[in-house]
């Protein structure tokens, strides 16, 4: 068989690798996306869709103060309802250190640009989630403007965008080797043995990131680690905003605006690390137990389902996004977490990016050789 | 996309047979792609009743033998359960 040429091969069909490719398209680029499942497969498809831009790099501030630019305006963009709904996310704060945190964490989100996030006390809490136990609670930080959407929809949408530019979608085909000739990468070879020519190939495979360096000799600090997550049966909107409660027996979870189902997750101590998927009776038992402390009122709705995800953790909590020591290799990974939510401004830069030959690094925090050491506080 | 004539695949998230159809159309080769394009078993039963449908309907359009397709994934609980019951549940 011979091989299929295009201008960029995009390994991983997430979030962030049909960002990339949808932005890539739009420059008039031919994409091909080769995916070892079907689309969304991976982390992508197990997230919780939480979108907040209350974040304390000033570069994912910023990219996330853009993501929400473009989900605002997705369902015009994309001509699919992706479920975009600015529900807000209300952090906790039950201590004085973490109110303190938050206080700086605000400081610093101002001053990237995000206006319309604030302290605010322990009344307004109860105001803005109606139903919340508040006992303990010192107040919060608060942004109206954070939302939520619906992942497959999204991922779906610039699919078929990618598509529709002459681009192509290559489900169930699992790259095993990256191909190179004098330094130059020339394209990917899959498990069945065929061949993907291209100039550029980009990384965004997520849990499996590390993997596909690999293949090139390239060390990708990424680590996959389990998470769990559940939904509910839908009820009447209760306009609650994601509530994220950092204590040892917190969580965090939201009620999706378009079908009334609440959803939601903690990140398990001790972390789990590795691909597993498989979920939890533990889990089962303790997220409810979390979700009724905080809102107790919730307890008469039904569980319908569980399930895990890979997150994709980076040492500082922060994304990857840079050339690699081969040319014409890019790696859009490491989203801690984050990929859904990062993603269409991700896929935005990373487009603008690998254009610029690699050469205009607009975050040199997400450079792939930085000091790991000044970790994200609002993991 | 349902017209009077259509016919209801997944009970739960009413969806039909001409939505699952579209998604086979629009290049879905498995039951799992089929939910996420149309939620077809996303629903309170988990595709009780609707995954055998929905591979059925896979296996004929790709010209498959039906047992060919897998089922989509059921993860606990297998029935619905209150927060209440599972926060609540003590090992005897």
């Amino acid at each position: 068989m011979s091989a299929h040429k295009s201008d960029a091969v995009i390994i991983g069909g997430g979030i962030i690798g049909t960002a990339c490719g949808y932005y890539l398209s739009r420059q008039g680029l031919k994409v091909a996306i080769v995916e070892q499942g079907y689309l969304c497969s991976g982390s992508t498809g197990r997230c919780i869709g939480g979108i907040r831009q209350q974040f304390t790099s000033s570069g994912s501030i910023k990219l996330m103060m853009e993501s929400v630019r473009h989900f605002q305006n997705m369902e015009q963009e994309l001509g699919t309802d992706v479920h975009w709904h600015n529900g807000g996310y209300l952090f906790l704060a039950h201590s004085p250190e973490k109110k303190q945190a938050f206080l700086s964490n605000i400081a610093v989100q101002q001053a990237a640009g995000l206006k319309d996030v604030r302290w605010v006390d322990a009344d307004e809490c109860r105001e803005i989630a109606p139903g919340m136990d508040a006992t303990g609670l010192l107040g919060g930080s608060y942004c109206p403007s954070d939302g939520q959407a619906y992942p497959f929809a999204v991922v779906q949408g610039y699919a078929g965008k990618i598509k529709q530019a002459g681009g192509s979608i290559h489900t169930f085909s699992k790259v095993s080797h990256i191909l190179q000739q004098g330094g130059k990468v020339t394209g990917v070879k899959t498990e069945s043995g065929r061949e993907f020519s291209a100039g550029v190939v980009i990384n965004a495979a997520g849990p499996w990131s590390k993997d596909v360096g690999q293949m090139a000799g390239i060390e990708i600090p990424v680590e996959a680690e389990r998470h769990e997550a559940l939904i509910t049966e839908g009820v009447e909107y209760l306009n609650i905003p994601m509530l994220v409660d950092y204590r040892a027996d917190g969580g965090y979870f939201q009620q999706y605006k378009h079908n009334g189902q609440f959803i939601g997750c903690y990140s398990p101590v001790p972390n789990v690390p590795g691909h597993s998927a498989d979920s939890t009776f533990e889990f089962l038992h303790e997220m409810p137990k979390r979700m009724l402390k905080l809102v107790p009122g919730l307890k008469v709705l039904k569980v319908i389902r569980q399930w895990a995800g890979s997150y994709e953790n980076t040492p500082d909590g922060n994304p990857i996004l840079d050339r690699t020591g081969l040319d014409g290799f890019y790696t859009v990974a490491g989203m801690c977490g984050h990929g859904f939510m990062l993603g269409p401004a991700m896929g935005r830069v990373a487009a603008d990016l690998i254009l610029s030959g690699g050469r205009d690094m607009p975050y040199p925090e997400f450079a792939l050789k930085r000091d790991f050491s000044q970790a994200e506080a609002m993991k | 996309m349902a017209n009077n004539t259509d016919k209801i695949v997944c009970r739960c998230e009413d969806i039909t047979e001409s939505e699952v159809m579209a998604a086979i159309e629009q290049g879905a080769t498995t039951a799992d792609e089929v939910k996420r394009l149309t939620r077809a078993g996303m629903g309170h039963c988990q595709g009780r009743t609707c995954r055998r449908l929905v591979n059925q309907m896979l296996a004929r359009a790709l010209g498959q033998k039906p047992e060919t397709q897998r089922p989509i994934t059921q993860r606990a609980p297998l029935q619905p359960l209150t927060l209440k019951a599972l926060a609540e549940y003590k090992k005897t």
